[in-house]
Order: C-alpha cells, then sequence, then structure tokens
C-alpha cells in the first residue's frame, strides 16, 4: 500500500472488486452466505475497513474449498453465521470503533476516580 | 448425543491439536474425524476458526497444497509449541476428569 492508495482508499476497492468476482462465481447458497457474513463482519471494521480484508479473505477462502467440495453451506456453517463471525474476527484480532469507545470510557473513568481518591 | 457443543467449546482446540499431532490434515478432513467419533454438530466452520487460532498463536506449521479441484488446500502440521500446548492440554484434561469422577464418585 502506498501513500496515494492509504489515502484514497482505491487500494480497498480493489481489493473488494477482487472479492466479489471470487464471490459471483460460488454456487447460490454460498454468495448468500457469503452477504450475510459481510453483514457481521461489518460491525468489527476499523475507520476504513481495512483490518476486514484478511478476515472477509479467509472466510471467502473457506468458502471456495468448501463448495468445490460439493458440500452444502450448512454442513460448513451450520446455524451459527453470526458466532462463526465472531470467532473469525476475535482470532484475528480486530478491533472495533467499540472497543476503542470503550477503552476511552474506562480511561476517563479512572482519571475521575483517582482524582476523587487523591 | 447432543447438545454437547456447549460442554465441547473448552476442550474443542485440544480434540483439533491432538488429531493433526497424529497426522497433517486439512480442515474439512478434522469435522469429518470428529464427527466421525460422534460430535455430530462440529461443523468445518468451527474447526475453521479454531485453525485459525491456533496457526496465530504459532501452533502449527502450515503448508498450500493444491487440493485437485478449486482452491488450495491448508494442511496443518504441529510444531514443537503445538506439542507442547497438547502435552499441557492432556495434563490439564487428566486433572478436570479424574476430579470429576471423583465428585461423581461421591468422594472428596
Amino acid at each position: 500500500m502506498n501513500f496515494w492508495e492509504k489515502v484514497t482508499g482505491s487500494d480497498l476497492t480493489r481489493e473488494w472488486k477482487a472479492f466479489e468476482a471470487r464471490a459471483d462465481v460460488l454456487p447460490d447458497d454460498y454468495r448468500a452466505t457469503w452477504g450475510q457474513i459481510v453483514a457481521h463482519l461489518f460491525p468489527y471494521g476499523d475507520f476504513t475497513g481495512r483490518n476486514l480484508m484478511p478476515i472477509l479473505d479467509s472466510a471467502l477462502g473457506l468458502l471456495e474449498v468448501a463448495a468445490a467440495d460439493g458440500q452444502s453451506v450448512h454442513e460448513v456453517l451450520g446455524e451459527d453465521i453470526q458466532g462463526f463471525c465472531t470467532a473469525l474476527a476475535g482470532g484475528a484480532g480486530a478491533r472495533t470503533y467499540r472497543d476503542r469507545w470503550r477503552e476511552q470510557l474506562n480511561r476517563n473513568v479512572a482519571r475521575k476516580l483517582s482524582r476523587l481518591g487523591g | 448425543m447432543e447438545d454437547l457443543t456447549e460442554m465441547l467449546k473448552g476442550t474443542l482446540e485440544g480434540c483439533v491439536l491432538e488429531i493433526i499431532g497424529s497426522e497433517e490434515t486439512y480442515g474439512y478432513a478434522i469435522t469429518r474425524q470428529l464427527n466421525e467419533l460422534g460430535f455430530a454438530d462440529v461443523v468445518e466452520g468451527t474447526v475453521y476458526t479454531i485453525l485459525l487460532r491456533l496457526e496465530r498463536n504459532g501452533l502449527v506449521q502450515v503448508t498450500k497444497r493444491p487440493s485437485g479441484v478449486g482452491p488450495p488446500r491448508k494442511f496443518y502440521a504441529l510444531n514443537d509449541a503445538g506439542r507442547e500446548e497438547l502435552a499441557k492440554f492432556w495434563a490439564k484434561w487428566q486433572y478436570l476428569s479424574s476430579r470429576i469422577d471423583r465428585l461423581k464418585e461421591g468422594g472428596r
């Protein structure tokens, strides 16, 4: 990623197009599941969503291999798509908006408390 | 047996380590092996997230191999850290299962 790409996010657009092209050739039920995975992972994105790219790549990779095996998407992921996404995002150590807000809040509270106690 | 998933959660990682430890293998095969053992509820997605975690924690060695059809598969083998982790898992399991058995028998 060079400076231009970093500022414009043009590399992300390109990567995103590549994901879509890969998802387009999957069987229908896989494509629908891919849509759900993207939706569930979205809240784990950072400001640009850059941190999601490797996670999405590995999820798509799993779908591709499983589809090539001729398994149904239900056999592969079961009922709990959301749980799968949480595990994926957690596994990759993705940090979210929410984490940072929480941290900020904790810091502020700790500061206030120490002032009170001090 | 049904509804084992919750109880299995904490130990599944050790089970996957054990399976990888006996031979180099890939996600789908690991899932099938667990299913055949009687853990029917385990799906590939679950195993896959465990494999990613093992990889991130540096416990496995990953090799990509062509799969005949479709994209290449990731094959997993234990490295030294993985073998150490597996030994720890069995020690903990031994401890846990012996205590629970004792509890069930009414002893202390």
